[in-house]
């Protein structure tokens, strides 16, 4: 069909456009590109495939299933999958075997890893809590963590990669404070007898504003997204471009009559004879009920506001006296190229950032991919798709 | 044992609340809403429940949901509704799975006319201004109706529908008389539709004269309570979904040491807290923290600092807890699990879009 319900756009020639120009700022520094969270609702694996092709070799994928999922789809093992959450429950054994990267966060932990492992050793990147308080050992359980490190790995049974930490993103002082606390904690393995290959402690914001901190490796996730994450900061200001666009075809519009009452609890009154445009997306596609009065939408290029109660599966507009048809394309958010407003901005009116918005749209908007025309794996992957 | 991360969704609640629901609003029939994969408890595992316990029809959004439960097993006894479509549909696939649209435009009737489609519902506005073809539309569209019965073609006219906007007593009573001017002037072209329904779950309880011959009924089969003053418990309801997470790791905090991003959280006396791998990705606002509680085996520990992409922190205070146990965000009141009612109050919210925005990404059991 071609004018679907909804759609989210993903456009992986602006993920790939990302990806270049925040590996030249980090440059000479390794960039992990983060795809936690299904690639923050972009989809995980046409994102992992994209960047796999464009040379990257580090991905942090959070869990250890989502892990597998990208090593079933064939990225090999010259590729690190680093995963940081782990749960209780989680048998490591598979993780092992397929050479995901783990971080650790407590003695009790490494010793499940350690054993687990039947033939190679496990990767282990050690990780310290230095103020987040979400991940990692504190500086009291740190030396535990090591010594245990120590131990596993003279008896070959894992690797240690790195020592990671994640920063809290409050203030630059409690940020350098955290990555001191980092540091001190780096010295304390080495006193212990631990050789740390890399360090890796800056995810998207710190990793542009704080030099300093990009130690071996950054972890970026928001910015590949066209995401930045600095107040007052667009994509565009950046060079970055939003790799997700949402749209939705208009499904119905009526004419109606002043002081019409519209949706749920006739919040909204028509102030004139005016059009309404009925667009099929609800909260349970992830556009929040409190859209209402903060979240425009544009149709043709022009702005409007929506009206009335956002209901689980539409809302609408009040599009005045303009020539709004069934099927026009409704931007609700995108690049900001055509007057739509941007991820960015939705986050903003919304009281919270674009990763909340692009991760909550749900099961029921078709990610439809574009930019893989140009070869590679991502293209086969998609055929191979029902 | 670890505990469980994800939804687990009770099989008997929503069978024993399709059992209550159908009394109540007997001798009107029910027709289970299972749109936005029922709210999010799980579409196919919901439309399972509610058809082993009697139900006839479902209801969806869109002619996409519906064929997913035809793929999933749903056999053709049961009907299937659907009244949002895409500028486009041609009802070929609505008529290929059996399913019935609801059509609110002369050009939707004509072409599921032309795809012959057995039965459809015809869906008038009466003051939501949503779906539904408005008043000045209907003469065309019921005459339009008139004539494809006439015709002789395969489709034919059997329901009425529209829905209400709850803006209040008054204006639900209006749109109940605009709903009975639809049926009048269906009855001038010769059409007697055999299901009229337009109460949704809050009229079907609050309003049973607008109950017709169905109740279009989403939220309560799933044991919420559509109404602000009446509980789940008032209404003979059971909540089906409970979510839970296990305590991935505890960690001591000095007083004063900020928590999570942003640091929007500080310790005020030298305490511990537990962290649980659900975040706002998975559907919990990253704004919840310092307005909602858990609950740990018996008791109930405050959500604190923003919640991450996937992960938020407990205030455990010095409680035996460890890691694998269960905490507990929403459940059943009744057996002393926190209420989806209080997550929704927290984000100023009702209590359908905290179900309904529960992540893809989230692990769904049934029992």
């Amino acid at each position: 069909m071609n004018a679907p319900l909804r759609r989210a756009r993903i456009d992986l020639d602006a993920y790939r456009s990302n990806l270049d120009l925040v590996r030249g700022w980090m440059e000479p520094v390794e960039v992990m590109a983060i795809m936690k969270a299904d690639a923050y609702g972009h989809g995980l694996e046409p994102i992992a495939l994209a960047a796999v092709d464009a040379g990257v070799r580090w991905i942090g994928v959070l869990t250890v299933p989502a892990a597998l999922r990208l090593r079933s789809i064939g990225i090999g093992e010259d590729v690190h999958l680093f995963t940081w959450q782990h749960d209780p429950a989680l048998d490591f054994r598979d993780a092992i075997d397929s050479a995901i990267d783990l971080g650790v966060s407590n003695a009790a932990e490494l010793q499940r890893i350690v054993d687990a492992v039947d033939q190679r050793p496990a990767r282990v990147h050690l990780g310290v809590d230095s103020g987040l308080h979400r991940d990692g050992a504190t500086v009291d359980a740190w030396p535990e963590l090591v010594s245990l490190a120590v131990d596993a790995q003279r008896a070959g049974r894992i690797e240690v990669v790195a020592a990671y930490t994640h920063l809290a993103e409050s203030s630059d002082d409690d940020d350098s404070a955290a990555v001191a606390a980092f540091d001190r904690a780096v010295e304390v393995a080495e006193d212990l007898g631990l050789d740390l290959p890399m360090e890796h402690v800056a995810a998207s914001l710190a990793g542009l504003e704080r030099k300093e901190f990009r130690k071996d490796m950054v972890r970026m996730g928001a910015n590949l997204f066209g995401m930045p994450g600095a107040d007052g900061v667009s994509a565009a200001d950046l060079g970055l471009e939003p790799v997700m666009t949402l749209t939705a075809s208009v499904a119905k519009t009526k004419r109606v009559p002043v002081d019409t009452g519209v949706s749920y609890d006739y919040t909204y009154r028509t102030a004139a004879e005016t059009t309404l445009a009925l667009v099929p997306v609800g909260y349970a596609d992830g556009v929040p009920r409190a859209a209402q009065g903060r979240i425009e939408v544009t149709i043709g290029g022009k702005r409007y506001p929506i009206a009335g109660r956002v209901a689980m599966d539409q809302f609408l507009v009040d599009v005045g006296d303009d020539e709004v048809r069934v099927g026009d394309t409704v931007v609700l958010f995108g690049t900001g190229e055509h007057g739509e407003m941007t991820v960015l901005e939705w986050g903003a009116a919304l009281g919270t950032i674009g990763e909340e918005v692009t991760c909550r749209i749900g099961a029921r908007v078709p990610r439809e991919v574009v930019g893989h025309e140009v070869g590679g794996r991502v293209g086969d992957y998609l055929r191979e798709q029902p | 044992m670890s505990a469980f991360t994800g939804i687990t969704v009770d099989r008997e609640a929503l069978i024993a609340n399709y059992v209550t629901v159908s009394e109540r609003v007997s001798p009107a029939g029910v027709i289970a809403v299972v749109k936005a994969n029922a709210y999010g408890h799980g579409a196919v595992h919901a439309a399972r429940a509610f058809v082993d316990a009697g139900a006839e029809w479902l209801g969806v959004a869109d002619v996409d949901e519906g064929i997913a439960l035809r793929r999933a097993g749903i056999d053709e006894g049961v009907r299937i509704l659907a009244w949002l479509h895409a500028p486009d549909e041609d009802f070929r696939r609505a008529a290929q799975y059996g399913i019935t649209p609801a059509v609110s435009s002369v050009s939707q009737l004509a072409a599921a006319a032309d795809s012959e489609v057995p039965e459809v519902h015809v869906c008038v506005d009466t003051g939501l201004s949503r779906n539904g073809a408005v008043e000045s539309e209907w003469a065309e569209l019921f005459a339009t109706a008139g004539r494809i019965a006439r015709s002789g073609g395969r489709t034919r006219v059997e329901g009425l529908m529209s829905h209400l906007s709850n803006a209040s007593r008054a204006d639900d009573l209006d749109q109940d008389a605009a709903l009975q001017r639809a049926r009048d002037g269906l009855a001038a072209n010769g059409i007697v539709p055999e299901i009229v329904h337009l109460a949704a779950s809050a009229a079907s309880i609050a309003l049973p004269e607008t109950r017709h011959d169905a109740a279009r009924v989403g939220l309560a089969l799933y044991g919420l309570s559509p109404l602000p003053d009446r509980s789940a418990a008032d209404l003979g309801l059971r909540p089906a979904m409970r979510v839970t997470a296990a305590v991935l790791r505890t960690v001591p905090v000095a007083a004063g040491e900020g928590v999570s991003y942003g640091y929007t959280w500080r310790a005020e006396t030298d305490t511990r807290l537990a962290v649980i791998g659900l975040g706002y990705a998975d559907g919990f606002d990253r704004g919840l923290g310092d307005r909602v509680s858990v609950r740990i085996g018996d008791r109930r520990f405050p959500v604190v600092g923003r919640v991450a992409m996937n992960a938020m922190h407990v205030d455990i205070g010095d409680a035996d807890v460890s890691v694998g146990d269960e905490a507990v965000l929403w459940g059943d009141p009744a057996d002393g699990d926190p209420a989806v009612e209080e997550w929704a109050t927290a984000i100023d919210t009702i209590n359908y879009e905290v179900v309904a925005r529960i992540g893809r990404s989230v692990e769904r059991r049934t029992t």
